[in-house]
């Protein structure tokens, strides 16, 4: 099995190749698809042009739908990212069944079916006048990434030795300052990387933003949905690139968070 | 006590945003105004419920196998790569994991079309004379789902054959066991663990989807999720959108429950 005569070597290394093909190749589609000079979506297009990046960036719903996207993302990062990293350092003080339990119902919204955390959001929104509201998506979308923070930060926290802030506290540190020059400065990756993905989670974020979303509300996932279901223009897949680029920036911010989690551990 | 003061807030939201919402839209389910149990008796009693939540079943097993099998190459491949050829592997698993699903879903959709490119390669390669749907039907919808998926079982995959110890291989080799024996009896059981728990979670996202049948299957191919979101958008059956979520969580908890041991939850698998 070490070594695998070669013509299987060729045949795993070729099915291996295709399938990694198949797992990257048909996202880009859309690139090419937005680059359409005609009013209908075609692949590969006969004649290229950027008509439908101008439309995108003059068109007032689109626009708004991506400012509405960056609004609602910045908003639940924000709560998520401080809600999680305190939840994650609490976490860690404790131990055994508290700590699987609490641990377990943090992750829960990871684990119900985010179709029924929509129906369940949309209703009680419903009640109490948050549907079709910024703030409500945003409360919608920090549940979900919640979880990427106390992950995050939880695996950072790993990397605090108990010892040092016992030294801390015992040459006369109080909790706060304790907090803030050594368990602060050694999860900020964490922190990093649970803000980032929390962010992107929240902006690729489709199903809990068409039910909470409203008329006036929409995010740029949203706008997406309805018109794949309404007119099916190459502006669609405008609004996809525009989509793959962002998320392309940042996996390049979050390679290089990682990295310097890598570095500081050292 | 500061351990309380770290936790409370999160918890408080965590209640009044999730636990809450689903608990009063759970308590529909039991009060309806036709009977307690009524919702659940209509989801059961009907032969299209019924149906739905079988093709349901069947789209999620069939993923789930599908992805098995492909996962296969490119873990072992990963698991043997080094330099800068892992590191181009490993991010061809990993950057689809950035794309929305909804960007991902809608690139299938181009791709599928009746005249679109995939239909123009097999008809010019003369595997069919005319095209063949392959969107709006469960063939769409399961093409769509392995491409979201898959990363998710290469990745339990590859972490139990990158575990495997490379000298058991050579003494089964050394002992005289043939590639056959060698692969049955010592690296096919040693990959299992990885198997079962990618398994698992294919599965049971499978059994959650909603975007990529939605879009890709249409109305020939509904899913559970589709249905509760259906009784809710278009019928306003409050009640049933209830009970549909209760038995689709209860479905996802149930099979947790039995593989439990098989989910490092606590791993950080999901911070991939």
């Amino acid at each position: 099995m070490s070594k695998l005569p070669i013509w299987l070597r060729m045949i795993s290394n070729a099915a291996a190749s295709l399938v990694l093909g198949f797992l990257v190749l048909p996202i880009l589609a859309v690139v090419p698809a937005s680059f359409n000079k005609a009013s209908f979506i075609a692949l590969p297009p006969r004649n290229y042009s950027g008509v439908w990046y101008e439309r995108f960036f003059e068109d007032v719903e689109w626009q708004t739908s991506l400012y509405n996207s960056l609004q609602v993302a910045v908003i639940a990062t924000a709560i998520a990212v401080v809600l999680g990293t305190l939840a994650a350092i609490g976490l860690r003080r404790l131990s055994g069944r508290w700590r699987a339990s609490i641990t377990a119902l943090f992750l829960a919204p990871m684990i119900v079916p985010v179709v029924v955390t929509a129906v369940a959001l949309y209703r009680s929104a419903l009640d109490v006048g948050l549907s079709g509201t910024i703030f409500g998506m945003s409360l919608g979308h920090m549940i979900l990434a919640l979880p990427f923070v106390v992950i995050n930060v939880g695996i950072a926290l790993r990397g605090v030795d108990d010892n040092w802030l016992k030294a801390a506290s015992g040459l006369g540190g109080g909790s706060w300052t304790v907090f803030r020059t050594i368990t602060l400065p050694n999860i900020v990756p964490g922190i990093v990387g649970g803000a980032i993905f929390s962010f992107i989670t929240s902006f690729d974020e489709v199903v809990v933003a068409v039910f909470l979303a409203g008329y006036s509300n929409k995010t740029l996932p949203v706008k997406i949905w309805e018109s794949i279901r309404l007119e099916f223009t190459p502006v669609i897949a405008v609004a996809a690139t525009m989509m793959i680029v962002l998320a392309i920036v940042l996996f390049a911010v979050a390679q290089f968070a990682s990295r310097s989690q890598g570095n500081s551990a050292r | 006590m500061q351990t309380g003061l770290l936790l409370a807030p999160a918890l408080l939201v965590l209640a009044t945003v999730f636990v809450i919402p689903l608990a009063r839209l759970f308590a529909l389910a039991f009060t309806d105004p036709a009977g307690t149990m009524v919702p659940f008796e209509t989801l059961l009693g009907s032969p299209v419920y019924r149906q739905v939540a079988f093709n349901t079943l069947v789209v999620a097993g069939s993923v789930t196998a599908i992805c098995a099998v492909l996962a296969w190459p490119v873990a072992y491949v990963l698991s043997r790569l080094k330099g800068v050829w892992f590191i181009v592997a490993l991010y061809g698993v990993l950057f689809p994991f950035w794309i929305s699903v909804l960007v991902r879903t809608f690139a299938w959709m181009l791709l599928l079309e009746r005249n679109g490119p995939l239909n123009k390669l097999l008809m010019g390669s003369g595997l069919t004379d005319s095209p063949i749907s392959l969107l709006f039907n469960n063939t769409g919808v399961m093409i769509g789902m392995v491409h979201v998926l898959l990363p998710y079982m290469i990745l339990p995959l590859y972490s139990a054959m990158s575990r495997i110890d490379r000298r058991l291989l050579l003494a089964s080799d050394g002992l005289g066991a043939g590639l056959l024996d060698t692969f049955r009896r010592v690296y096919f059981p040693l990959c299992l663990p990885g198997i079962a728990g990618g398994a698992t979670f294919v599965f049971l996202l499978s059994l959650g989807f909603f975007i990529t049948p939605a879009l890709l299957g249409g109305a020939n191919a509904i899913t559970l999720s589709m249905l509760i979101a259906n009784f809710v958008n278009e019928r306003l059956a409050w009640s049933l959108a209830a009970a549909g979520s209760i038995a689709l969580l209860a479905i996802v908890l149930l099979i947790m429950g039995l593989t439990a041991k098989l989910l490092p939850l606590d791993k950080g698998m999901f911070a991939k």
